[in-house]
């Protein structure tokens, strides 16, 4: 692709230590374009960019600068498509799930809201493939013996032409839920619902979520951290429902015994957000830092960033409680 | 030259496959000793190149049966080393799980492999390239491809040996699904479900084709796989120049037909050997070493009754 990565952001900085100083790795990954690659110097990407921006933006004052933040967010409106949509990369040729990633971004850094209404008429008139007329047709008459779930429930695909899954889906719910109620029109409103009711749906019998086919014939789905946590954050309102409650229990249970930073910072964050107690998050992710360095995934760093926030947040408010 | 060279030629007119059936107890045999002598039979034209190794590696599992075991990936990056390679990598694109770094911790791929930083590449969040497909099976026509992938020199699929619920067995063909970026097309990569996936395999393969196959067959997966299914015990390697004379080969391993799976029999057409007289058989026979996998009602069809 054709963005340009900065040169020096290869070499890693070497007063980059775990854990405080993640935004800071952040910001030297940063390329001379404005936008983040999924690794330093590598070329940038909508969904890289859009994270690191959420991250940096979540973690101000210190240490980002706003003009790092600025220059995200013009690389962002450069790369948004005429449709309203993100392609995953500039010069792709179609837009796709990174759409609800770079609106949510944009909105909550603020300033451009022409863009994130864009995308978010992109969003609403991007329907998966299935549960058409003729999809259904189909179904009842050649039902998949694979496959077990209620397909005239749809939230979103990751690619346009395909079918629901999980994450897209919760990706899209969680912009949708950023915006003030009257950014939504009815329609918005029905198709959050339409997209809330398959997400629970697709949970896999005992609580949580894999990309999304809880059944395979007839066996149980297994679980897994990502769709997990990204699905209970985009149904944090309904936190009082039992399937809920249960797929906490299952992240809670499963997060312990997981060895990706990416992963445990997810799980981190989604069960700090829901107010259960977790155990520090920073000597953890130094151990695995000293095995990999999170293989300089920007991803990574950007969610655990977002979690090491949570948590500060979350240590703020119990120290309140406690005063 | 596994992207600039792909090897597109009628069966009729292809020359005999090699395949290798290496027979091992389990993991903790020698198994770099024991894949070094087989390789020796096929003088692999590796030295200087930049070679790729392609396990399957699909989510975290500790129990070793869903993913290629990491002492068999181990064991041919030494092998390629040995053999006068460049450099060795190993690369791969999980369909679901996108924490590759889970993945490679929990199957302890760093305790065979060393540091794994400067080793392992993610071709979910690889550098993507425009590639156009060179064949038209499915109607994708085109496929962003990773980078890593593009510019390696000799690529190796290093599958496990398993059934799978949706196209019968899953083998180094298939393996190569894991070349098409995340970043792209999402996780699962629904689009080549929607494009079909056997149409998909083959415009892939036809494309991409791996140099060289291994597959690790010491201990597979059949019935509901490639992730549900149960562990069965084969206790052997295969591996071979054809990836499609090395599946074939692991069909018939498997007690199944590889000319009843269907997207085997149309790789015959084009891209290898599936017939057993077209195929050079080295080391043990299939016969001795043949292991019946169970699997779903939808593919008994597929199972060799003889």
């Amino acid at each position: 692709m054709s963005e340009t990565p900065n040169p020096e952001s290869r070499v890693p900085h070497p007063e980059l230590r775990l854990p405080a100083p993640v935004p800071a790795i952040l910001l030297h990954s940063q390329n001379s374009d404005g936008g983040w690659g999924y690794h330093p110097a590598s070329p940038s990407a909508v969904e890289a960019t859009a994270w690191a921006l959420m991250a940096l933006g979540a973690s101000r004052p210190a240490p980002a600068p706003a003009e790092a933040c600025t220059r995200a967010c013009a690389w962002l409106l450069a790369a948004q498509r005429a449709d309203g949509s993100w392609p995953p990369f500039p010069g792709y040729p179609q837009g796709c799930w990174v759409t609800s990633i770079a609106s949510q971004a944009l909105h909550l850094e603020g300033g451009a809201p022409a863009a994130v209404e864009r995308g978010l008429h992109w969003l609403l008139n991007a329907w998966p493939a299935e549960g058409t007329l003729w999809w259904r047709l189909r179904q009842t008459l050649f039902p998949s013996p694979v496959t077990a779930q209620d397909s005239s429930l749809r939230g979103w695909n990751w690619t346009p032409g395909t079918a629901s899954w999980v994450e897209p889906t919760a990706h899209a719910l969680l912009f949708l839920r950023a915006l003030p109620a009257e950014m939504l029109s009815s329609r918005g409103n029905e198709r959050r619902s339409l997209a809330e009711r398959m997400l629970f749906n697709r949970m896999c019998p005992g609580g949580g979520w894999n990309s999304g086919n809880p059944r395979i014939y007839g066996v149980a789905g297994v679980p897994r951290i990502g769709p997990t946590a990204w699905a209970l954050l985009a149904l944090r309102d309904h936190d009082a429902r039992p399937e809920i409650q249960s797929s906490l229990d299952w992240l809670e249970g499963a997060c312990a015994a997981v060895h990706g930073a990416a992963s445990r910072a997810l799980a981190h964050r989604c069960l700090m957000a829901f107010g259960r107690r977790v155990s520090p998050l920073a000597p953890l992710l130094g151990e695995l830092y000293s095995h990999n360095h999170f293989f300089d995934n920007v991803l990574t760093m950007a969610w655990v960033v977002l979690a090491l926030q949570e948590e500060n947040r979350s240590d703020a408010g119990r120290l309140k409680t406690d005063d | 030259m596994s992207f600039a060279q792909p090897s597109l030629m009628p069966s009729f007119t292809r020359p005999p496959s090699r395949v290798a059936i290496v027979r091992t107890a389990d993991y903790g045999q020698d198994l770099g000793a024991q894949l070094y002598e087989a390789l020796q039979e096929f003088a692999l034209p590796v030295k200087g190149m930049k070679v790729l190794l392609k396990p399957n590696f699909v989510e975290p599992d500790p129990e070793g049966i869903i993913n290629t075991h990491p002492a068999v990936v181990g064991a041919a990056r030494e092998c390629f080393l040995r053999l006068g390679a460049q450099s060795v990598r190993v690369a791969e694109g999980p369909g679901h799980e996108r924490d590759s770094e889970a993945i490679v911790e929990t199957i302890r791929l760093r305790d065979f492999l060393g540091p794994l930083h400067d080793l392992f590449v993610d071709l979910n969040l690889d550098e993507v390239h425009p590639v156009n497909l060179r064949t038209r099976a499915s109607r994708l026509r085109q496929l962003y491809f990773p980078r890593t992938v593009l510019e390696a020199d000799y690529i190796v699929s290093l599958p496990k040996l398993k059934t799978h619920h949706w196209v019968g067995v899953t083998l180094a063909l298939k393996n190569m699904f894991g070349i098409v970026p995340g970043c792209c097309y999402g996780w699962p990569k629904n689009v080549l479900h929607w494009a079909g996936i056997i149409p998909s395999i083959l415009d892939i393969n036809s494309t991409v084709r791996a140099d060289f196959a291994i597959v690790d067959g010491i201990v597979g997966m059949e019935g509901n796989g490639p992730i549900q299914g149960t562990a069965r015990s084969s206790g052997v390697l295969i591996l071979g120049d054809d990836p499609v004379a090395v599946d074939a080969t692991g069909a018939r391993v498997m007690g199944l037909r590889p000319e009843r799976i269907d997207y085997l029999a149309k790789a015959g057409a084009l891209l290898g050997h599936v017939q057993a007289e077209k195929i050079r058989q080295l080391g043990a026979s299939v016969e001795s070493v043949r292991t019946r996998f169970a699997v779903l009602p939808a593919f008994q069809r597929l199972v060799d009754a003889k």
